[in-house]
């Protein structure tokens, strides 16, 4: 080992010592912990759950797809509140053409219009992305409702519709064999992809992304061409499985989608992240949401369960128990200080 | 003693984040004046296009409407400007609060009477901006995570105790008088809505909690450092907001005379664009209480010039969302023309 | 080294608070079930026997229909001896489709559905055939091709409603050219875009001598349809206008408002609409409201757990072919002669 002169105290030394560094810099500690609770309980209360775990799968890849590609955006720092209007006006668009082939085209290219769109407003005209999303998110819901002339658009080719819900491999249907294939995809991009990577910079430090050399409006671009795409690849995958497009699609996922990437650990101003975060978050809230729905409880009381749970999960992370129990310090030191001033 | 080194500190965090100032040439100062108003010019050609050429815009029946319309939304939205400019970013539970300030109004003042009704609203409020306070404020949780899950309590349980019925308020009395009453052709709530905008304004600008709320969004490790508790800040940002959304829902059961659980859809995002429309950073630390509303002014008169031109809805959410991303990209390219 | 303390004692409190939840999560099914006693109390019904079965429901306690909707179910449940779990998907169909993936995985006896999206159900239905699940739908009917595999259907006609309230307009109109406005339910939900079109087609095809001036949306929300109403008046004229329709009794009490505001005469207006409910049959007392239709949510929950017993005990078969598996809900019109009969009585 070479020697290398170290600032401040050294290290912790050893196999295990640096696994403890390792584990205590990545982000995804409270998702993991959130998850096991969970399946543990689950594991319990509900153990249906897991023996029917195609179902759980699915319902997971109902938010996990959209929180995915949202994570892509939310890592450089930026926002994409459009996801559940690219869902839907995809569905539509798809469900207006009568040829399946050709219709599966255009709706994965309006995904990627609208991200290029969303791309423009930010890195070009330097609007936030906060209301150049909030604002697509309204437009595009028009949008699909003007094509949809306000109803829901039939597929024409039904049973192709019906053959795509259907299990594939083994037990798995395409929308799961999808959303697996693109966590791999994502999850390589950014972890070992060099433009990927650079997404992290991005986030973190916009000033010193640029002053690095790093072409950030084209990694912008990339990361709502993702966002986009993988939108318009939910709303295609959803609208084969109702054999139907629905313009009114797609608003529980919105907030679901950033629920899950931050649950995961990303954090909404950028650069600190993963993408297994968001698939863990994802994880947890789907089994959650299928847990609940199999105890029969009131629908009132599941919504009170989950909110409570979402607030206890993000209030009781490392950093907010330091921050708690650092005000506290400070509020009994600060008395003590005016005291004497 | 605080506040003076308070000054200098955010002055300090300020100067290291600085943009280059624009050019001191009228060009420059011309398009940097475009961009810090061009709220007040877009809304000023909005109404006057609609007053050249929409029929019925400027007949006194019309304004009453558009007055109606941005009541509700716009005491949330002045409000919520608190939240946004501590650069917390929203407050997706004025959802709840609205829905249960209503309901709590009607079901309550109907065996009770309206004072205790109203009381019992306050306490409702001041609870939602403690959640919500305590845990953006003291536990640092992100602002969106910690709303959201407010949001999915505060619904579960005003529908588990009210059942999602609809409560209706009498026939007669002080409630439907204050429903339907105008001063002129400025019905009571618009009313309540300009002397809110005009109390929170002062204390956004002349307190020195919306000091601190203020300098929070600004800079927020400078703000902590200087000593000042700032859990304390935010949970009073909250409770501002939870306090505006309560007024928000008496004053919608008041114009329908009815409450119900789903009454208050949309709430959130409809004044987070009028927030943002108004030229308030969603960062946090520029804007003002004024500028909301007169955010809210703008998207209420366009709604009502889009259906009174018949518009269907789907095209009228287009047109809305364009003009929403249109109206801050002027600001946003005026801003980088005045530089070059 | 702090780092990893401290993310271990997050976890093992995390760890703390979950099987403390988890205990409330066991003892909640418990605790709620004895609270809303009607819901699942098993009793020894005919043949002494408890049966499992999933309601996927797309409203609930967020909607005042679906508020008085679920007790009546849940007593009838109790009397059958049926453990009902219910869900409520808010209108979403693919939330919907997935509880039903819950549904059918979790093997009930019988499931009982409520269409979010009619053209988005037959995956759900296909599914449920396939593992044997007798389907009973309620409310809304699923598509003509899609009825053989259900066991059978109660509820409603919401296209049906929307003639009903149409034939009332066009015998108000009495053959005189009339202008009229129209207020319609939520965008893009299913019983609006019914009713809606119910509404226009019947008065085009009846009475053409009644024109549809504007339309807009007043999203079930009375005051969202008074500012709507009273944009449409401005923008058509008032003078122009003879006659109101809107989807529900919340929207047209809102339309009414509107008119009075204006100072429009009311009485002298046609106005009709749907539902018969507590806000709209003291309005059809007085004279205001000159028409609506009686829609009761009672006989709609009630009739769904009658249905999905006859199924699981074999009284009716798979296709509908039986007496009694189609049961459409009465549409009696309200109007100033019968509003205070007891068979119109208002229940939401």
């Amino acid at each position: 080992m070479t020697e290398t002169m170290q600032l401040g105290k050294a290290g912790p030394q050893g196999f295990f010592g640096r696994l403890r560094t390792v584990v205590a810099r990545r982000t995804e500690g409270r998702g993991v912990a959130l998850l096991a609770v969970i399946l543990v309980t689950v594991a319990f209360v509900e153990p249906l759950v897991l023996t029917a775990y195609p179902v759980s799968l699915g319902r997971i890849a109902l938010i996990g797809i959209v929180a995915l590609g949202l994570t892509a955006v939310i890592l450089m720092g930026e926002l994409d509140l459009s996801v559940a209007s690219t869902l839907a006006l995809s569905g539509v668009i798809m469900a207006s053409i009568p040829d399946l082939r050709l219709g599966v085209l255009a709706a994965l290219a309006t995904g990627l219009v609208v991200g290029a769109i969303n791309a423009f407003f930010v890195a070009v005209i330097g609007i936030n992305s906060f209301i150049a999303t909030l604002g697509m998110l309204f437009a595009l819901r028009g949008l699909a409702f003007v094509i949809s002339d306000e109803a829901p658009v039939s597929l024409a080719n039904k049973d192709a519709g019906i053959a795509f819900g259907l299990p594939l491999i083994g037990p798995l249907t395409p929308r799961v064999l999808i959303f697996i294939l693109v966590f791999i995809a994502i999850q390589v991009f950014v972890s070992r992809v060099k433009a990927g990577r650079e997404f992290f910079a991005v986030g973190g430090n916009r000033q010193a992304a640029y002053d690095a050399g790093i072409p950030v409006k084209r990694r912008i671009l990339t990361g709502f061409l993702i966002s986009g795409f993988v939108s318009s690849l939910a709303g295609v995958i959803n609208t084969l499985e109702r054999t139907t497009a629905d313009p009114t699609a797609g608003s529980t996922v919105l907030l679901a989608s950033f629920a899950a990437a931050i649950i995961g650990g990303n954090y909404l101003k950028g650069g600190r992240g993963s993408i297994v975060g968001t698939l863990i978050g994802a994880t947890s809230l789907g089994i959650l949401q299928v847990a609940l729905t199999l105890s029969g409880v009131q629908v009132p009381v599941q919504e009170i369960f989950i909110g409570a749970i979402l607030l206890i999960a993000v209030t009781t992370d490392p950093a907010s128990i330091r921050a708690v129990v650092g005000g506290i310090r400070q509020a009994t030191r600060g008395r003590a200080k005016t005291e004497t001033a | 003693m605080a506040k003076e080194t308070l000054t200098e500190t955010i002055a300090v965090a300020e100067a290291a984040s600085i943009e280059p100032q624009a050019k001191q040439t009228t060009s420059g100062r011309l398009f940097m004046w475009v961009a810090d108003n061009g709220i007040f010019v877009f809304t000023a050609l909005l109404v006057l296009f609609a007053v050249i050429f929409v029929d019925g815009f400027a007949s006194l029946v019309n304004i009453t409407d558009v007055f109606h319309r941005a009541a509700p939304i716009g005491i949330v939205a002045v409000g919520m400007t608190f939240v946004v400019i501590s650069g917390n970013y929203l407050d997706l539970s004025v959802v709840a609060q609205v829905a249960t300030s209503a309901v709590i109004f009607i079901a309550v003042s109907n065996v009770y009477g309206i004072p205790l009704a109203m009381l019992a609203a306050l306490v409702a409020a001041v609870l939602y901006g403690l959640a919500n306070g305590i845990a953006v404020g003291f536990f640092k949780a992100n602002a969106v995570i910690v709303t959201l899950s407010t949001t999915y309590i505060g619904l579960g349980l005003l529908r588990y105790f009210s059942g999602g019925s609809i409560f209706f308020g009498p026939q007669d009395g002080p409630i439907r008088e204050f429903g339907l009453g105008k001063l002129g052709p400025v019905p009571y709530s618009a009313v309540v809505l300009l002397i809110m905008t005009i109390l929170l304004s002062i204390l956004l600008t002349r307190t020195n909690f919306g000091f601190l709320v203020r300098s929070f969004g600004v800079n927020e490790k400078a703000t902590r450092l200087s000593g000042t508790n700032t859990g304390l800040v935010i949970i009073g940002a909250f409770i501002v907001t939870a306090i505006a959304a309560m007024i928000a829902g008496f004053v919608l059961a008041a114009f329908s005379n009815t409450a119900v659980s789903a009454m208050s859809d949309g709430y959130d995002f409809r004044a987070l664009a009028a927030i943002i429309v108004g030229g308030t950073s969603v960062f946090g630390g520029k804007g003002s209480v004024f500028r909301t509303l007169l955010g809210v002014i703008f998207v209420s008169v366009l709604t009502n010039v889009l259906v009174l031109s018949q518009i269907s809805f789907g095209y009228q959410q287009v047109a809305l969302g364009a003009l929403i991303v249109l109206a801050v990209s002027v600001d946003a390219v005026a801003r980088k023309v005045s530089k070059r | 080294m702090r780092n990893t303390r401290i993310a271990l004692g997050a976890a093992s409190m995390f760890a703390i608070a979950g099987f403390t939840l988890a205990g409330c999560a066991a003892a909640e099914p418990a605790a709620t079930d004895a609270a809303t006693e009607e819901a699942t109390t098993t009793e020894e019904a005919a043949g002494g026997e408890t049966y499992e079965v999933y309601a996927l429901l797309p409203q609930g306690n967020d909607q005042p229909y679906g508020t008085t909707y679920l007790p009546p179910m849940e007593a009838k449940a109790a009397e059958l001896g049926i453990n009902l779990t219910i869900t409520n998907s808010e209108y979403d169909a693919d939330k919907q489709a997935s509880e039903c993936e819950v549904a059918v995985a979790a093997q009930p006896d019988g499931i009982i559905l409520w269409p979010a999206v009619a053209d988005a159900i037959r995956p759900c239905l296909e599914a449920a055939n396939a593992a044997g699940i007798p389907v009973w739908i309620t409310n809304a009917d699923v598509n003509p091709e899609d009825t053989d595999l259900t066991y059978g259907y109660s509820g409603t006609d919401s296209y049906g409603q929307g003639a009903a309230s149409a034939e009332m307009m066009c015998e108000l109109a009495d053959g005189a050219e009339i202008g009229v406005i129209q207020v319609n339910g939520l965008t893009g939900n299913s019983v609006a875009t019914l009713r809606g079109n119910g509404f226009k087609e019947t008065v085009a095809a009846n009475c053409p001598n009644v024109s549809i001036l504007a339309e807009q949306p007043g999203n079930w929300n009375k005051d969202d349809s008074q500012v709507a109403a009273s944009e449409m008046l401005t923008a058509v004229g008032e003078e122009n206008v003879q006659g109101i329709y809107a989807a529900d009794d919340t929207m047209v009490a809102g339309a009414i408002d509107a008119a009075k505001a204006r100072g429009m005469d009311v009485d002298a207006l046609f106005i009709t609409s749907i539902g018969n409910t507590f806000l709209g049959n003291p309005l059809v007392a007085s004279g205001e409201l000159d028409g609506t239709v009686f829609q009761s949510s009672s006989w709609d929950g009630e009739n769904a757990v009658v249905g999905i017993y006859r199924a699981m005990t074999g009284d009716t078969a798979q296709g509908r072919d039986d007496d009694g598996s189609v049961l459409y809900m009465p549409n009696p019109k309200v109007t100033i002669d019968n509003w205070d009969s007891p068979d119109v009585a208002p229940e939401w």
